[in-house]
């Protein structure tokens, strides 16, 4: 009787451990072999980021990148070699043209995430690197080329950096760092650089956004100061090199002349001139299927007690609006 | 040309575009739109917008706004409260006689007690319990609401509203499916699909049970007019015991605020999603209609799932207090290993079974709850007076004013019942959400009944 028992204890313990697929040798086993190629594609990342860069990466920068030891690394490099992604010359580590597409595949996944964060599901501009790059891996070609549909083919990410298309190649990043901008032409920010994050995080900290039609106040080895007509922002030099910038399109300096919405006072006419740039997915989306298209006419109606949300006139029907969504419409009075 | 020669030619130009191609598209069908309503619509006058308009001011104004949406919530209450009181009356004499009858002639036929018992007494009486109880009610709540609905006014209570919405990081078409949710939790929830974005629907969703379904009314009036208000002169006892119940609402909502607070800063963080509301213009409700979605796709939707889970709840209840155990039966020992448990929180082990008994439909509570206070072998109505209702529950079997304030507090906080569970469960298409949903009711049962249990101890009231 205690024999039998102990038997179906031992039988019972030994089907949970082995027993394909679901058991636990096997979980530990995929959850290993996910988190090998997470290192992996993580690695290509950092190779393809130097390379675009026009440096090279060494072991200790994998290292310092990856937080791994020097003979782990050593390890990892020697892994990808026999995979026939990487070659070390010398200190020098380069992609191979395989290793080169599999990181593109990785950096496609992580920019069409962002964009998914940032435009689906409205998460902070802060908090959607992380994010991302907790979901970038184990996706399949076809897996992104859904993701990339349904967003609609975004070229860039909500920092500015272009998007690889599906058969790898990499639209070059436009634009020239604030720091080396002319002085007195008004310019567009078209990229915010997200790493280091500290210098993000300051970028960010000072109010500046991606889209922000700025001009250059002061220049100084100790200071750059940059004004959007309203505010003043202040960075240190080494920051502001992290902020590149355009010039403006033509038919964006429209918005010069207008207002946002929020702005227009009660039962006063205007037509909407343009929706902001920084309203995208869904939100655009919501806006455009309620008709509110540039050359619209539009004007204040209802007044809520709190002054929040306001409800407009637009093609015969009355929308309401909060104050945050309708200071991303531009407006000019008729 | 091949279509891979098409495809990549597309890809090339698509590469070209310039981003506002979308709006330009957009636009353009506007345009289009416009030219042919031009053509084909003939506008008569501009009359109606001046009328909607001055309705409009009226009921976003600060001073008559307010007002008009408390009146208009606190009539449709009323009607429904009072209305279902007698037509409940008259079902459960219909539905309780024909099970009298048909009980009587399975004893004539010699059939034995036990399956008498589990079919009439036990699923029977569960199934006719909560017709009898919960079908007046939604009768009336729901082509009310369905004729507010039709008129275009509820969008106006979603514009006045939505300050204190934004402030907790939802939407305020909320208050609409909160509104609904007195009604009926489970039709609350699937009135969320008004709600476009998915973070602030889910909000709506996880806290539509904060707001007290017509099931559980009853058993906070029966609190409020047996504790509550007899201290006072008979003329207050209706005012009082209004007094109270809406109380009880008000904190049920401050909840539901608190709770879509801190769901939208930790498990649903995020910015609010566009916030873009429609005002329709008033029209004259169709009464077909309103009949049509306020009968077949509300009442008969809700009684037919909680008919499903109130059959299965008779059953067990039956077997629960038939079948011997020890002295006593099994809903007894039960009880007794609940009692001390349920003491914690300030209630007792009759009231926690009654609850896990309950979790199919909350109309049965009450009945649960008096059948074993008083021994019986099935549910039974209670004594038909407050004062005989007092002494059984405080001399008989020991409550306090502790216990009936904080069953008060337990029904409005408690758990979804299992209607509610399956529909958010359909509508997310989520064990997750499903389960997040009780976890968060329920544990704030718990810790508020704790509370002010431990509270009322310490400070030496009870």
């Amino acid at each position: 009787m205690n024999m039998t028992f102990w038997l179906i204890v031992l039988a019972v313990i030994l089907l949970i451990t082995f027993l394909p697929r679901v058991g636990l040798r096997s979980q530990y086993k995929s959850y290993r072999a996910a988190q090998e190629r997470e290192q992996v594609e993580d690695a290509l990342k950092h190779l393809l980021d130097r390379e675009q860069a026009g440096r090279h990466a060494s072991p200790e920068s994998l290292a310092g990148i990856l937080g791994l030891s020097r003979p782990r690394v050593t390890g990892l490099i020697e892994d990808m070699e026999t995979q026939g992604l990487v070659e070390s010359r010398g200190d020098q580590l380069h992609l191979t043209a395989d290793g080169e597409r599999w990181a593109l595949h990785v950096v496609r996944a992580h920019r069409l995430w962002e964009r998914y964060l940032a435009d689906e599901a409205r998460m902070p501009l802060g908090q959607i690197h992380s994010e991302a790059h907790r979901r970038e891996h184990n996706l399949t070609d076809a897996q992104l080329d859904e993701l990339d549909a349904a967003l609609g083919f975004p070229t860039r990410d909500p920092h500015g950096d272009p998007i690889p298309t599906r058969e790898g190649t990499l639209p070059k990043a436009e634009g020239t760092p604030v720091t080396a901008w002319q002085a007195d032409r008004p310019a567009r920010i078209v990229h915010l650089e997200d790493e280091p994050a500290l210098a993000y995080e300051q970028i960010l900290a000072a109010g500046i956004r991606l889209g922000q039609d700025i001009r250059i106040l002061e220049r100084t080895p100790q200071r750059v100061v940059l004004s959007d007509g309203e505010n003043e922002y202040r960075l240190a030099p080494a920051v502001a090199s992290n902020v590149t910038v355009a010039p403006i399109p033509e038919h964006e300096l429209l918005k010069r002349e207008s207002v946002p919405l929020t702005e227009l006072a009660h039962d006063h006419r205007a037509e909407i001139v343009t929706l902001d740039d920084a309203v995208q997915g869904f939100t655009r989306r919501r806006f455009l299927d309620l008709g509110l298209t540039p050359g619209t006419i539009i004007y204040p109606e209802l007044q809520n007690f709190f002054g929040d949300p306001r409800g407009y006139r637009v093609r015969g029907t009355l929308i309401a609006l909060r104050k945050d969504q309708a200071a991303q419409i531009w407006v000019k009075p008729v | 040309m091949n279509p891979n020669d098409i495809l990549a030619k597309a890809e090339t130009l698509r590469n070209n575009l310039s981003s506002g191609f979308r709006d330009e598209i957009v636009k353009s069908l506007y345009a289009e739109a416009e030219t042919i309503a031009q053509r084909a619509v003939k506008t008569a006058n501009e009359k109606r917008y001046d009328f909607d308009q001055k309705i409009d001011r009226l009921v976003t104004s600060p001073l008559t706004g307010l007002p008009i949406m408390l009146l208009l919530l606190a009539i449709i209450i009323w009607l429904t409260v009072s209305g279902a009181n007698v037509a409940s009356d008259a079902i459960a004499t219909v539905l309780f006689g024909f099970g009298e009858w048909a009980r009587a002639l399975f004893v004539g036929w010699n059939v034995p007690w036990w399956i008498t018992g589990f079919i009439w007494d036990g699923v029977y009486l569960g199934l006719a319990w909560v017709v009898s109880v919960m079908l007046p009610p939604m009768m009336i709540f729901f082509p009310a609401f369905t004729f507010l609905e039709d008129l275009g006014y509820l969008p106006r209570v979603a514009f006045n509203m939505d300050w204190m919405f934004k402030k907790a990081g939802a939407h305020g078409k909320q208050s609409l499916t909160m509104a609904m949710g007195f009604g009926c939790n489970a039709a609350g929830v699937v009135a969320t699909r008004v709600i476009d974005s998915p973070r602030e629907r889910l909000i709506a969703i996880l806290t539509n049970n904060f707001v007290p379904c017509n099931g559980r009314f009853p058993t906070l009036i029966m609190l409020a007019t047996v504790f509550v208000a007899a201290g006072f002169s008979p003329a207050l006892t209706s005012i009082i015991a209004s007094g109270t119940v809406v109380g009880i609402v008000l904190i049920g909502v401050a909840f539901t605020f608190l709770m879509s607070w801190i769901l939208s800063r930790t498990v649903l963080k995020g910015e609010a999603s566009a916030f873009t509301l429609e005002l329709p213009p008033y029209r004259r409700p169709n009464v077909s209609r309103i009949l049509y979605t306020s009968i077949i796709d509300r009442t008969i939707f809700v009684l037919w799932r909680a008919m499903q889970t109130a059959a299965p709840a008779g059953a067990i209840i039956w077997i629960l207090a038939n079948v011997p155990f020890g002295t006593s039966n099994l809903a007894a020992a039960i009880a007794g290993w609940l009692n001390p448990f349920g003491i914690l929180l300030g209630l007792d082990g009759i009231i926690l079974l009654a609850y896990i008994i309950a979790i199919p439909a909350n109309e049965i509570v009450v009945p649960t709850m008096m059948m074993m206070y008083m021994g019986a072998g099935m549910m039974v109505d209670g004594p038909s007076s407050s004062a005989a209702i007092f002494d059984l529950l405080v001399n008989g079997n020991g409550w306090t004013m502790l216990t009936a304030v904080n069953l008060m507090l337990f029904a409005l906080l408690h758990n979804p019942c299992a209607t509610t569970i399956m529909t958010i469960y359909k509508e997310t298409k989520s064990y997750k959400w499903a389960t997040l949903s009780v976890v968060i009711t329920l544990g704030t049962a718990f810790l508020v009944t704790f509370l002010t249990a431990s509270v009322a101890r310490l400070l030496g009231w009870a």
